[in-house]
């Protein structure tokens, strides 16, 4: 019968700033891909799964990220309800099975992570678009540019933020 | 110690699994149709769209601040009262200038309004799509009348159709994405086709009656045959006439409208059939 009430506030308060962090982290990607162009190659929410991934140590926990990060963007989009959803949750998933077998603090490990998770992301989703609505058509060389521009954009952002993330936990901890 | 670590996994899988059949399960649905899953994307675009209404509002007022007040600091420190006086007459100077762009914006946009598009509401555009698909964000839904499939465009032409709406903000699919389609005719010669998105910044010419005519710098107007956008509005304009693929000849079009440069837009929410309507949908866009 023993109650501890910090802790539960303390445990609720870091669940709120965790999912204030995740609307945020999607409410800033439509506002600013709207508001500076090429803000749409870049995907905060895909960083985010794969930078929770690696770091949180807690595999369940990037699944749900992902999850919810994916799904919220899907919403906010003209995108398959589902798809960034899965796509994401499994990015979380295969993130966290690396972050807990490989180094993955090195710049260069993030940096090709990254890329390559930010191509399999477009591909699947594509896919996925693809079974529920019509085909992509024509447009594929088009796609492949679009995946290959967004993995670039995503891999050198992912890796400064990452960077300021990293300083800013050890400067908090 | 194996039997701990095994242990430690299984929620792992299990957390997986259902994550994986749930988001699965909301693309089957939406595949066969068999249950309406539009409450959750009108759910969450609910919750999420007026934060995204708030962060583009203070974003606007960030950048205002700081273009119209920071960014000049230190630049005219020679003279400090003859500085604030210029920066006070030169905010006074573009805020004029931004209310005559409004209004001229807002002229247009009514007698766009009273012509015979029908009724219309104008919607101010708040999000881009955080997925990589052609989509904007408008702040008018369902309780100002826009529904799925209102045309939306601006008056220098077609912008796209909305796909999904919540009460109070829709998403609008551009004609540029790549499964867009809208039904058109050449200005010139009346000949009727489909120009298609080609998920970059221009549109393809999918079909034609005849191509031979076509030529550089001809316009495209809206043929009203998809019975999403109304006949006559501009659509786009030819760049470049290509070698024949096929049977047709490689033709890019530059929509009519900047759609990179979006703000206010107009959302159709009736138009009146035109006396084509009886034909069959040939540029009908899907989402």
């Amino acid at each position: 019968m023993t109650v501890y009430p910090m802790a539960r506030v303390s445990t609720l308060g870091m669940l709120g700033k965790f999912a204030a962090a995740l609307v945020a982290v999607v409410v800033i990607q439509g506002v600013f891909s709207f508001k500076f162009k090429v803000f749409g190659f870049f995907d905060l929410p895909l960083i985010f799964s794969v930078y929770y991934g690696f770091t949180l140590g807690n595999p369940v926990a990037s699944i749900v990220i992902g999850s919810s990060l994916g799904l919220m963007q899907d919403s906010l989009s003209g995108a398959v309800l589902g798809a960034n959803g899965l796509s994401k949750t499994i990015i979380g998933f295969l993130a966290a099975s690396a972050g807990s077998k490989f180094a993955v603090d090195q710049p260069v490990t993030r940096l090709l992570a990254l890329f390559l998770f930010t191509i399999g992301d477009g591909i699947l989703v594509t896919i996925l678009g693809a079974m529920v609505g019509p085909a992509l058509g024509a447009t594929y060389s088009v796609a492949l540019t679009s995946w290959a521009l967004s993995a670039t954009f995503n891999a050198v952002l992912g890796l400064v933020l990452f960077a300021y993330h990293d300083r800013w936990s050890h400067a908090t901890t | 110690m194996i039997r701990i670590v095994a242990a430690s996994k299984k929620p792992t899988w299990i957390a997986l699994g259902i994550a994986l059949v749930l988001q699965t399960g909301l693309i089957s649905f939406q595949a066969r149709h068999r249950i309406d899953t539009s409450f959750v994307r009108v759910w969450i675009l609910d919750s999420l769209a007026p934060l995204e209404k708030l962060v583009d509002r203070s974003t606007y007022a960030a950048l205002y601040v700081w273009e119209r007040y920071f960014a000049l600091v230190g630049t005219h420190d020679e003279n400090e009262r003859l500085r604030h006086q210029v920066e006070e007459l030169r905010m006074q100077l573009h805020q004029n200038r931004e209310d005559m762009l409004e209004l001229q914006r807002l002229r247009s946009m009514l007698s766009l309004s009273s012509s015979d598009t029908g009724k219309t509401v104008v919607a101010r555009v708040i999000g881009r799509d955080p997925a990589r698909s052609q989509t904007i964000t408008i702040d008018k839904g369902t309780v100002q009348g826009v529904r799925p499939d209102s045309a939306v465009i601006t008056p220098a032409g077609v912008v796209g159709r909305v796909i999904y709406s919540s009460n109070f903000f829709s998403i609008v699919q551009l004609i540029i994405d790549s499964q867009s389609a809208v039904g058109v005719l050449l200005q010139s010669t009346r000949r009727q086709g489909v120009v298609r998105g080609t998920g970059g910044l221009s549109l393809d010419l999918d079909y034609i009656d005849d191509d031979n005519d076509l030529k550089q710098g001809d316009t495209f107007l809206s043929s009203g045959l998809d019975r999403i956008y109304p006949k006559g509005l501009p659509v786009g304009v030819i760049t470049s006439v290509g070698p024949r693929r096929g049977l047709l000849k490689m033709v890019q079009v530059r929509p009519s409208a900047d759609l990179g440069r979006l703000e206010e837009v107009i959302c159709i929410l009736e138009h009146p059939q035109n006396a084509d309507s009886d034909e069959p949908a040939q540029g009908s866009a899907n989402p």
